[in-house]
Parts: structure tokens; sequence; C-alpha cells
């Protein structure tokens, strides 16, 4: 009995997973542990590997297509096992349905036994087609007539994918031309249809200008420039890039949070000459500790952990109709990666050390980049943190990761003049973007929590409070 | 041109014939002045005499011994069975004798014989006067077996049976014996084993015999109605059998419907059925074959019995539309 891969349920909140890549070909002989496919969450990208050893039998879905969870991706089994052409949808641990003589024999038995001497093989066979689901006629061959048979042949068309108008499914040949009329491919020359894939245009779109709306090279052309023209010159040359994985998902919830929570972005200008002499002090014995170096991005986090404990109308989220005020502190932390964003997790960031968070973050970080982050390491977000201190950069206005309800954006470290006590000293400034959701949050109490913050960086000895 | 009735269309076959050739007589029961069963020879004793219309005892079994005997020495007899039910008591000279002799001797002596006979119900004529048992003959090699529709095929067919120089078991349908059709004065042959498509059309094709063609004629006519257009093959000889002509109309309709009277149950439309299962129309069927025949029944005497035992104009609509999806 071959096995179903399923698209998993990754967070309670995947409904659909996007299939990034296949690491098998049907045929390919798998594993366990073996990786089958990479897909996608609405968070995450991970592999997913699988859990019987055997070969892959069928593959349901190409790369980019999206699955709900649940439903079966492909199947695992022996090499001559049958298995649905179609993918059989979600899975409750239904098995396959297959066909033996042995199965509608006992069918028949199981049935009132007075009834079977009155019904001919044929008719009883005829009955149990008849009384037999949809899911499991599909298994069956195909009823057609000869001359559906025919045409289906020279059209090159499965009968199986085709619904028949006769008594019983039947299908006829109208059905099977009716079939082929409406997928066949569009009829193109050579030449267009080559301008059409190289240019990225879809000839179903096209009419044709040649006999029987046969499509040439100019109708591609001509159907390309509208979209052309309207553009500047210079993008009809540029490289194109299909929007797919993360850069689709970072796409999608950048502009969900844009459009549905009014950003209002609060800066202020942080003196950072304490968080730089703490940091140089703590330097080498957190890093005795755990080998790795103390960056700001780390105190930054303690921080900000330590402000939303006294804040905590900024730690909160908008489910629905209600504001869930949240009783973890979990700092997300914005990774850049190759081709997107990715936002690992702090958990309870407020009740851990330096050190730990110093080992967490770059353990985080490191995964990020190297796309193992696991779902769990990117669940359950109460604020986020994007940190561009590195670039030139002094303020900008980050975008809320949603259902977060503010992000902090943190610009570079840079000395200015500032006055002190009558005097103008230079001093290593630093500008904090406070982007926060003004459905749940007010302007006063961001206000106050920036402050909060501020002071505390000013003063980071409040961080052992 | 003038029409004649099928039954004038067979007299006058048999004279035109009679009057060209010395060798050709008839023979049969009451066939004289009384004018045979159903007065298909009515007046021929008085133009051809009794030595060429020949009244014999009611013995189907002498009268056919003494056809294939006449024929044997050289003469061409048409014998005449008042019934085609009692083909029975005449078919041991007609099986055994008849089509073998030709065969068994090497071609050195044949049987230049035509077997006239009126088959069929609707007459009221019960069980024993009834039926129709042509597939009985189609099975014999050595017999030709005719079975016209319309009074144009009765002329044309009888003077290529009478021509033949194998037994041709000839049979008339009682109920066509009144229809007429356009027939020529003078004497044409049509040749044995060529069908004849009485209406062209798209859908589906019916083959059909004797009466029956009329019938799906009718049923045709209807259909059009509902824009189902319906081909009407009559194959006129079932021995030889035009196969091309009906092969290639079901590759054109991709339907088949085969009506006849006789009883459907190892009728001959079991034999057109698998001529074209086994053909390459095969692969240009769209539906089932469809066989329409007499119920397994002998023929009632009740009027109403016998209309149903056959099929009906109503039935061969519906074989018609089930075939087409359209029912």
């Amino acid at each position: 009995m071959a096995k179903e891969i399923f698209m998993p349920k990754l967070s309670s909140t995947m409904q659909v997973g996007t299939l990034l890549q296949w690491f098998k070909d049907e045929g390919d002989s798998v594993e366990v542990g073996d990786p089958l496919f990479e897909i996608m969450t609405d968070k995450i990208n991970i592999e997913v590997e699988a859990y019987e050893e055997g070969i892959l039998l069928k593959k349901y879905y190409e790369e980019d297509d999206e699955v709900p969870i649940n439903h079966v991706v492909g199947y695992i089994g022996k090499a001559d096992e049958k298995v649905p052409d179609s993918p059989p949808g979600e899975a409750g641990g239904k098995e396959i349905p297959t066909e033996t003589e042995s199965d509608s024999e006992t069918e028949v038995e199981d049935e009132d036994k007075e009834d079977v001497f009155d019904t001919t093989p044929a008719e009883r066979s005829l009955e149990s087609s008849q009384a037999s689901a949809d899911p499991a006629a599909k298994t069956e061959k195909p009823r057609a007539t000869p001359a559906a048979r025919r045409v289906a042949k020279e059209e090159a068309v499965s009968l199986a994918e085709i619904q028949g108008s006769g008594p019983n499914g039947r299908i006829h040949q109208g059905d099977v031309m009716a079939f082929a009329e409406s997928h066949a491919a569009p009829k193109a020359t050579p030449l267009a249809a080559k301008v059409a894939e190289a240019e990225g245009v879809d000839l179903k779109g096209i009419e044709g200008s040649g006999s029987q709306g046969k499509i040439y090279r100019s109708d591609v052309e001509g159907a390309k420039k509208p979209v052309t023209q309207s553009s500047p010159p210079a993008a009809a040359s540029g490289k194109r890039v299909k929007m797919e994985g993360i850069r689709k998902v970072v796409a999608e919830r950048m502009l969900k949070s844009k459009t549905s929570a009014p950003h209002v972005t609060l800066t202020s200008e942080i003196d950072m000459t304490e968080v730089v002499s703490m940091r140089k002090q703590l330097l080498g014995s957190i890093e005795k500790q755990t080998g790795l170096r103390l960056s700001y991005t780390e105190i930054l986090v303690k921080a900000v952990a330590q402000s939303l404990k006294r804040h905590k109308n900024i730690n909160v989220s908008l489910e629905g109709n209600e504001i869930v005020y949240q009783d973890s502190v979990n700092i997300g932390l914005a990774v850049a990666v190759e081709n997107g964003l990715l936002v690992p997790v702090v958990k309870n960031a407020d009740q851990k050390g330096l050190a730990a968070i110093t080992e967490e973050c770059k353990a985080l970080g490191k995964a990020a980049r190297e796309s193992k982050l696991k779902p769990d390491a990117m669940s359950g977000g109460t604020f986020t943190i994007s940190n561009l201190g590195m670039y030139a950069i002094d303020a900008f206005t980050p975008v809320i990761n949603q259902p977060e309800s503010a992000i902090l954006g943190v610009g570079r470290i840079n000395e200015k003049p500032v006055g002190v006590n009558g005097a103008i000293v230079l001093r290593p400034m630093m500008v904090l973007s406070l982007s926060f959701d003004h459905r749940v949050i007010d302007g006063a109490p961001a206000a106050a929590f920036l402050t909060e913050l501020k002071n505390i960086l000013e003063q980071p000895y409040e961080l052992l409070t | 041109m003038r029409e004649l009735t099928y039954l004038e269309a067979v007299r006058e076959a048999m004279s035109q014939e009679m009057r060209q050739n010395e060798d050709v007589f008839i023979l049969g029961e009451d066939i004289g002045v009384y004018g045979g069963a159903f007065g298909v020879t009515r007046g021929m004793i008085e133009e051809f005499g009794p030595e060429r219309i020949r009244n014999t005892p009611i013995s189907e079994a002498a009268i056919s011994g003494t056809a294939v005997g006449a024929a044997l020495t050289g003469m061409r007899p048409i014998l005449e069975l008042q019934f085609s039910d009692f083909i029975t008591i005449a078919m041991d000279n007609m099986v055994n004798q008849a089509a073998k002799i030709r065969y068994m001797y090497g071609g050195k002596g044949k049987v230049p014989m035509v077997l006239r006979t009126p088959a069929g119900s609707g007459t009221g004529a019960a069980a024993q006067h009834s039926q129709s048992l042509e597939a009985w003959m189609t099975h014999i090699p050595g017999l030709k077996v005719v079975q016209p529709s319309t009074a144009y095929d009765a002329k044309g067919l009888l003077k290529a049976a009478i021509d033949d120089d194998n037994p041709v078991i000839f049979y008339e349908h009682k109920l066509c014996y009144k229809t007429k059709s356009d027939v020529p004065e003078e004497s044409y042959s049509i040749p044995l084993g060529k069908a004849d498509v009485k209406r062209e059309g798209k859908d589906a094709t019916i083959v059909a015999t004797a009466i029956m063609v009329h019938r799906s004629l009718e049923a045709a006519a209807e259909l059009e109605k509902e824009g189902i257009s319906v081909e009407v093959i009559d194959p006129r000889t079932l021995v030889p059998l035009d196969t091309e002509t009906i092969i290639e109309s079901v590759k054109k309709t991709s339907r088949l419907v085969v009506v006849h009277e006789a009883v459907k149950r190892g009728g001959f439309g079991g034999e057109i059925a698998s001529v074209i299962a086994e053909s390459e129309a095969f692969d240009y069927l769209d539906a089932p074959i469809k066989r329409l025949g007499g119920k397994a029944v002998p023929i009632p005497y009740n009027p109403e019995l016998e209309k149903a035992a056959i099929p009906g104009v109503d039935d061969i609509i519906n074989a018609v539309k089930e075939t087409v999806n359209r029912l």
C-alpha cells in the first residue's frame, strides 16, 4: 500500500504551503529522512522529509503550486503500485481506492444474498460501478465508446480526465472532442511560440491573425506592447525575475501590514555613550562565556524587552476585535537573507541575560541566513527590531510585522556634536524609529515607551532592575 | 413512370421472364385459376397455360423436390410456397439437395431455382402462418436469400434471382404486397448483394429489412422533426450481404440500429451487428449497437398482441434516441 505524503501544517495559522522545489523525481527511491521537497509557509520555508522508504510514485504538484495543509502531495510506495492520477485532495487516512476482484466479490456477497442470482454478472458490475462514489470510479477504466477512444487517441487526451455525457458516465466522441477543444493549446507558429516563451507572454490570451486563429510572431509582439508601453522604456530590456518564494511572502505581508494598520513613526535620538562603554566592559566576559562577541543588537533586544515589560500596552496584538496583551516578551529580529527577509524570535527576552541573548541571536541569525530556521523559531513574536545600523542610515519608517503592533527601527551610531551641560561635545548618537499601529496604540503611550527605552539605553544600569 | 403494387411487380417480373425464357415455369399450391394464396399468379395460367403454371398437391416436400430435379435438368423453376412457415417441410430438399449439389459435383450440375414465399405477420394468420424464418436460410452456404421491401426492388431482384444459377430463397412480405412504388415497364435486374440507402442521414444508421424498412422510414421522418438525421439502409439481400454499404454508413453516423421483424434471438440482426463489431467501423461506434426484433413468442392471433410482438415505429424512434443520447 502506497503511503501518502502530506502538506504539513507547520503553524497554527498555516492554511496552505507553497511548493518551492522538489528534491526527488517520480521513480526515485527514497530513504526515511531524505528531503523530498521544500515548502514555504506564511512564515518560513522548510524542507519536508520522507517518513517512509520506497519509490516516489507520484508528484501531484509543481513548483510554485499552493497546496492546502494535509492535502496529499504525492505517494511513496513500491514501484508497481497504482496511485490515483489526480490529487486525492485532503487525506483523512483514506486508503487508496484499489479495485481487486476479491474486493468486488466480497462486496456483492455482503449485499443481499438473495439478489445475487437475479442479476447477471454484467448487470452486477454495472450496479456496483454505479453505486461506487466518484473518487473510486475515477480509478476504474473509463467507460467510453470505441469512437471516443479513437478520437482520444488521435487528440492525445486522457479519457480519465473527461466527463462522459452518456449513461453511467459513458464518454462519447463528442465529449472527447469538446474536451480536446477546450484544452487545445493555441495554434501558433514555432517562432511565435518561442518568442512568447522568451517574453513570458501567454499564447492563450493572444488572438492570432493567421488562418483558424494561428498566432504569428507579430501577434505575440503586438500583444506584448500595451504592457511595455505603459512602463518606462528601460524596463522593457531589464531582467525579469518571477516573484516567488520568500519574496512573494514578504510582498504580501508588507502590503497587508501597510494597508491594514495605520502606521505612525516616532523617532528619538539616543546618546549611546553608556551603552558603548558597557559593551566594552562586557565584551570579554561574554566572549569567555559564549565564545561570541556581544553586539549592540543584543543590548537593544535586552533594553527593548525591559521597556516592554514596563509598557504592556505596546506588547500587544490585534486579533479580530480584541486587543491581546501578550504575557511574554518575545523579540523578533529582522534578518536580511538572500531574496528577502526573515524574522527569527528571541523568546522571553525579558527573562534572559545578555550572554544568553547573545548566544541565541547569533544562532538564529546564522540559521536564518542558511535557511535552516525551524517554524517554531519564527513564531510567537510580540515586537520586532529592525537594525540598519551597519549602513549609513540614521532613521527610517519600519513596517510593522503583523500581528504585532509595533516595530523598532535602529539607525547607525554616529558621533555628533550635542549640547551637554552648556558645552558642545561629541557623543555617539543613534536614532530609534518606532512605528506603531495606531488602531491599538496611541501616540502618548508609544512616546512614553520610546522615552523609557531612551532612558534605559542612556543609563543601562536600568537593565539590572 | 407508372406505379405498381409490390404484388403486381412480382407478377410482372415472372411474366416478363416467362415470355422470354421457355425454361422458366412456376409450380405451387393453387397458383392456377385461384391465383395463389395472395393472388400473385392471378391471370398467369390464362397467359402461360397449365404446363407452365403448375398446380401441385399439398406437399412442400414434393414441390421443392420437383423444382430441384427440374433445375438439375436445365429448367429454371419458380416455386411458390403459400406461407413461408411451410418452408420447414421443403427444407430437406433446399438444404441438403439444392444448396449442395453444385458444390458436390464440382459445378457440373447446378440448381437454378427460385423459392418464392410470403413471410411475416400482420394479417391475423396466427402463429403457424406469420413467421419470419429467413435467418435459418441465411445459415446455409449455397442458398441465396433475398428480402425485398418495395415493388421496384421486388421486380428487379426477382429477375436477378431467376437469372442466378444458384437456388434463391425469395421472401415476400405479406404487408408489402399492397405497397406501391414506381416500377419501370421494361424488364430490369437489381444485382443480388447490393444494399439500398433508402434515406440518407448523419446521426444514426438503421439497417432494416422488409416491412421494417417502411417503419424505419416513418420513424426517420418523425426523428427529423426533432433534429435527428437518420440514414435507413435496406440490405435487400441477406445472402450475399452488402457489408460495405453498411460499414461506410456506420463510419459516417457512428451509431447503428438494426431492425427486423423476425425474432430478435438468433435473428439476422445479430449477424449485421457482428459484421460491424468486427469491421473498421468499430472504431467509429459512439454508442452500443441496438437490435430490434420480434419478441421470443409465437405470433399471437389477437391483433393487438400480434402488433405488440414485433417492432413498431415508436420502438424504432426510441431505439434511435437511445443511441444518440437524446432519450
